[in-house]
């Protein structure tokens, strides 16, 4: 299943249930989001069990994005207990999601 | 692992790898595309490709590389979005470690593709994201109204410089020789630009920052003169590298790296094609990757019914 676009109040309920929440920011504009875009969803599918795994449009979501410090896209923010935790910017392969989520995910 | 051996194994899913998966496949060949990101290679970061026949308002070059993808999974081929780490390719059959477990295939088809060169400056690549970046079309637009330096003087430095143009407040074209390599269309263009300055016979000893990118170090390759210039971004734009690292020892490579094979996608070890940017050519396109990938799942299909 594809990951799905949010909004700030769905950011806001999300990220302050139990289950951890994966953030892609990305914006229709930039090439290496649109690459992540498959693999993401793919990432989704996967970790659905553990992980929620969303997108935010950040020129959909320009004040969130300014809130939550992207200067950089993509970026993918791990989200626990409402607090960001850890973030990777630009992965260029599936593999560096999945050791980014293996690392922060123990 | 016999549900992971194929007949044809192909690493990579650019517009070469995928032609030759569509190729095999309607060849009723098992094939498999190992891809590391997602489909379309190189291309996928070009919003417009106005030089692949059939489309006469050009075609986003994402969108052709997963239109690629599905047509040759329509005929069979299967994805797997995995990162190769090591090859056996004497081995029979032939074998592909990832970050997805290990594959098997009768034949291998290389479709690694190239990346952009990087200058090999301390730094560099710790400060990607932080002001320096290799692609003015996926990331330019985080420089508006900022000043840039563009590195370089081919085509695609002088393309990166005039997009630049438009976006940022001004753009500082650096080249170590005195005068533009790229194409004359380009010329007139950045010189008529009011916010393009040149500087000539100059390269780039060192990236100053501090969080990001402040600017940039330069030399006067005459002169031996050292110089600094402020800035926000430093967009590298002085070639491309093929992804064979993984093959140094492997496969015979010529002296800039490429795999050496010529129109047959032949390599020295039977049964191993390369095709694409990733091979010695002429001409690195598209429509060449494409023909690329036609003729080596012809070859593995010639190779295969002989082994």
């Amino acid at each position: 299943m594809a990951a799905l676009n949010i909004d700030r109040n769905r950011f806001e309920q999300l990220i302050n249930q139990d289950k951890p929440v994966l953030v892609d920011f990305w914006a229709p504009w930039c090439g290496y989001c649109r690459r992540i875009g498959p693999v993401f969803d793919k990432v989704a599918d996967q970790y659905s069990d553990v992980l929620e795994s969303v997108k935010i449009n950040i020129d959909d979501e320009e004040a969130l994005a300014e809130a939550q410090g992207i200067d950089i896209i993509p970026a993918l923010i791990l989200y626990k207990n409402g607090q960001a935790v850890a973030s990777i910017v630009n992965p260029q392969s599936k593999a560096a999601i999945d050791s980014f989520i293996a690392e922060n995910m123990p | 692992m016999t549900d992971r051996i194929y007949d044809v194994l192909i690493i990579g899913g650019g517009p070469g790898g995928y032609t030759a998966a569509l190729y095999a496949a309607r060849a009723g060949l098992s094939a498999a595309v190992l891809e590391k990101m997602s489909a379309g290679g190189q291309m996928a970061l070009t919003h417009q490709i106005d030089n692949y026949p059939g489309f006469e308002n050009g075609v986003d070059g994402f969108e052709l590389g997963m239109k690629m993808q599905q047509q040759a999974e329509r005929f069979g081929a299967v994805t797997e979005y995995a990162e190769v780490y090591e090859t056996d390719l004497s081995a029979n059959p032939k074998v592909v470690k990832t970050s997805e477990g290990d594959f098997y295939g009768r034949a291998v088809i290389i479709a690694t593709g190239a990346s952009p060169r990087e200058l090999g400056l301390a730094e560099e690549q710790s400060l990607i994201g932080r002001g320096v970046a290799y692609c003015a079309a996926c990331d330019g637009m985080f420089y508006k109204g900022k000043t840039v330096v563009v590195v370089g003087g081919g085509n695609s430095a002088a393309a990166d410089a005039l997009l630049l143009s438009r976006v940022a407040e001004k753009v500082i074209i650096v080249h170590r020789r005195d005068t533009l390599r790229a194409t004359k269309i380009y010329h007139q263009p950045l010189m008529n630009a009011e916010n393009v300055e040149f500087r000539w016979n100059s390269t780039v000893e060192e990236i100053l920052y501090e969080n990001k990118v402040t600017g940039v170090r330069l030399r006067d390759v005459k002169s031996g003169e050292i110089s600094e210039i402020s800035c926000d971004g430093v967009f590298v734009s002085v070639g491309r590298k093929p992804a064979t690292e993984l093959f140094k020892g492997r496969l015979e490579l010529d002296k800039s790296g490429y795999i050496v094979a010529d129109e047959s996608t032949r390599t020295n070890v039977p049964g191993v094609f390369a095709v694409g940017d990733v091979r010695t050519k002429q001409l690195r396109q598209v429509v060449t990757a494409v023909s690329d990938g036609a003729v080596a799942a012809f070859m593995a299909e010639e190779y295969l019914a002989e082994n």
